[in-house]
């Protein structure tokens, strides 16, 4: 379970949005290497899948590669969501995409970049 | 690889490097390592089929793993599949069942994680292939347990161009069998069979469209073969290329050799058979993009009874491509149409027959009617001078009552006589028999006493002539000529029932005389012009139902004025009324 961010009373959505896909970002640094370009949109789309029950607002990210959302999108996507809520549902999706990576490599790779992700989530609170 | 550049580089730390930094041993090991992935993407090129592409893939992987059970999964979006996907499994034999139910739950929860595919673990089971090349089958080493549960796993994305198509799994009971320092090996030999993959579904979807492409064509053969209507293909240049039986036997009938390749233009040049030139001519018009409708060829002998007669069709074939606008060729369609002919023939013999036949009682009814007539005018004068002055009793006599009856059989008598006229008429015009009586005469005069006689009839129309010509001295048909302008006239009057003015014009123009007669009746849609000089063809609707005719009129008036080497046709505006032109040359060509 990786860290809440605490400080989403005071942030928008959109930009608690930007933090996350960072930390997106820092991952597909880390997997592409190993696995392929493809895979950490891949794991993210399947993670929206997977939560898009609990978390309807994020289901634009199902169809959609995380590096083609901008700030424009996300303000379209997640306009009148409260930033709490999108912490808890990106939140989530994070867990997802590295339940996901488990699935792929087990504790091959997940590990140590679970720490690093938490570490980037905390220095960004 | 990452890793054994790394350790290399720590064995050969502080040895010579040379000018890109690298040392000799890391250079030797680059070597290693591309002529190693030079063998196995050569082995994955050769690939024919997907059963190679897994041999090629599971002789690489065997080269730096020892594994229990290899998989491949494949995502496959063609719509008419049930299942989208294919599981191929290439399991160490023997394989515990638990064992296996496991690896296919963890490749249904590895896919699922890929938004892959979302399927059950059963799914997946009940589509799985076994597939285990003989010469490369996983063996499990002499007295190895076999395990039920699953001590490492890989799951590798099969990529291409970005895109993922598929997923490789690599399953074994032992621990740690995986690590990071050879995942990135693993992933460049996915690479390499997702690629072989790939290209083999797209050489599978390229062969089975070409069977489905001749499945077509070979349908479409069938089906043109078995056409009772003759095809004829030709290509940009007018040179037939291919003709379906029904064709070859049309034209073998008119005892034409088509050899393939030959241009009909050549033909027709080559040959006396006249019908040639006018088939040339319709596929020029289909070449130029138009698209010519039952054409008739007379293809057989002239002097047989029924000639076989062709009707043709044809229109431009444009370029599938859709690339150039110019036709590639023309496609015309031949129809026997002997067989209608010669139905029409013989009635046109029958109507000819008959009206003949029709024509010699009829004489006799009106000349005796004429007779009767008159015998009871002279018998009503008789007995109206030996009455008083101002006696109204001889209107009651019986013979007054026959004398209208006569008069009604005179009136139908007549009727019925035009009638038959017309269809003598008509045999004429179709047999080619129509004769000309010319004399020179002034057509003015002709107009004046027509529209005399015709006004005389229709008290509710006022017909006028206009001649705005100095000249009209024309020599031509008198009778004619005059059945043509009391048939116009008559129409004139007839289609316009609630009366109205009816408008005979004469002038001179290019030479040639014309008149045209305009009325203020229901007028003819535009659609019909084409069909109106058509015999037997009548305008059909409300305003029309009610009005007597048989449509000959006008086909016959056609033949008239053609024969005299003029022009017909008709101008018209629904609701507004109709008008009718026609040209005569003051002299009938030679």
């Amino acid at each position: 379970m990786l860290p809440r961010h605490e400080n989403s009373s005071s942030v928008s959505s959109e930009q608690v949005t930007e933090a996350y896909l960072k930390v997106i970002g820092l991952i597909d640094e880390r997997v592409a290497p190993y696995l392929g370009k493809a895979t950490t949109r891949a794991l993210v789309q399947g993670a929206a899948q997977h939560i898009k029950a609990a978390y309807p607002f994020l289901e634009f990210l199902v169809h959609r590669s995380y590096t083609d959302i901008v700030p424009s999108v996300i303000h379209e996507q997640l306009s009148g969501v409260a930033p709490a809520d999108v912490v808890g549902g990106l939140n989530a999706l994070l867990d997802e995409c590295f339940a996901g990576l488990r699935e792929l490599t087990g504790d091959l790779i997940a590990p140590p970049l679970h720490d690093e992700v938490t570490h980037q989530l905390k220095q960004l609170q | 690889m990452e890793s054994s550049v790394q350790s290399m580089s720590q064995t050969t730390d502080g040895a010579f490097r040379f000018s890109n930094g690298y040392t000799a041993d890391r250079l030797i090991s680059i070597r290693h390592e591309m002529e190693y992935l030079n063998t196995i993407g050569k082995r994955f090129v050769a690939a024919i089929d997907r059963f190679h592409v897994h041999r090629a893939l599971l002789k690489a992987l065997k080269e730096i793993y020892s594994f229990s059970a290899c998989c491949i999964l494949l995502k496959d979006n063609t719509f008419e599949k049930e299942n989208p996907f294919e599981l191929f499994i290439i399991p160490c034999y023997p394989l515990d069942e638990t064992f296996l139910e496991s690896i296919i739950q963890r490749i249904a929860s590895a896919a699922s994680a890929l938004n892959l595919i979302h399927t059950t673990a059963d799914q997946l089971a009940r589509t799985a292939y076994f597939d285990a090349p003989d010469d490369l089958a996983l063996s499990r080493p002499q007295g190895e347990v076999v395990g039920s549960e699953i001590g490492s796993f890989l799951n590798i994305p099969l990529t291409v161009e970005n895109r993922i198509i598929g997923m490789l799994s690599l399953f074994d009971e032992k621990l740690g069998t995986f690590d990071a320092d050879l995942m990135q090996m693993t992933t460049m030999i996915a690479d390499y069979a997702a690629i072989a993959l790939e290209n083999v579904r797209l050489h599978e979807r390229e062969n089975a469209l070409w069977r489905q492409a001749e499945l077509e064509r070979m349908r479409l053969s069938l089906i043109l073969g078995s056409m009772a209507e003759g095809l004829l293909i030709t290509d940009a240049k007018g040179a037939i290329t291919s003709l379906n039986t029904s064709a070859e036997q049309l034209l073998a009938q008119a005892q034409v050799n088509f050899s393939p390749d030959i241009l009909l233009h050549k033909l027709a040049g080559t040959s006396n058979v006249q019908w040639i030139s006018r088939l040339a001519e319709i596929v020029d018009q289909a070449l130029a993009g138009y698209t010519v409708k039952n054409q008739e060829l007379v293809a057989g002998q002239a002097e047989e009874r029924v000639p076989l007669t062709l009707s043709v069709s044809a229109a431009p074939l444009l370029d599938a491509s859709g690339t150039s606008a110019r036709p590639v060729g023309v496609v015309a369609v031949l129809n026997d149409i002997t067989p209608s002919k010669q139905v029409e023939r013989l009635k046109d013999e029958f109507v000819s027959v008959v009206s003949h036949e029709l024509r010699t009682p009829l004489t006799a009814i009106k000349g005796y009617t004429q007779h009767l007539v008159r015998r009871i005018e002279r018998r009503l004068r008789k007995t109206r001078s030996s009455q008083p002055e101002g006696s109204t009793a001889v209107n009651d006599l019986p013979e007054n009552y026959d004398l209208r009856s006569l008069n009604i059989v005179q009136s139908q008598t007549e009727h019925l006589e035009r009638l038959v006229s017309d269809l003598l008429d008509l045999s004429q015009v179709q047999w080619g028999q129509l004769q000309l009586r010319s004399e020179t005469f002034y057509l003015a005069d002709l107009l004046v006493d027509m529209v005399h006689s015709v006004q005389s009839s229709a008290e509710q129309h006022t017909i006028s002539l206009q001649i705005k010509a100095r000249e009209t001295k024309v020599i031509a048909d008198r009778a004619r000529i005059g059945q043509v302008v009391g048939n116009i006239l008559d129409n004139a009057v007839k289609y316009s029932p609630y009366g109205g003015q009816v408008i005979v014009r004469l002038k001179q123009q290019d030479g040639y005389y014309q008149v045209s007669i305009s009325d203020q009746g229901l007028g003819v849609s535009p659609e019909l012009f084409d069909h109106i000089f058509e015999r037997f063809y009548r305008v059909h609707n409300t305003a029309t139902r009610q009005l007597s005719g048989i449509g000959l009129g006008l086909y016959v008036a056609k033949a008239i004025i053609e024969r005299h080497g003029g022009r017909i046709w008709l101008s018209s505006n629904q609701g507004v009324g109709s008008t009718f032109h026609f040209t005569l040359p003051p002299s009938p060509p030679q």
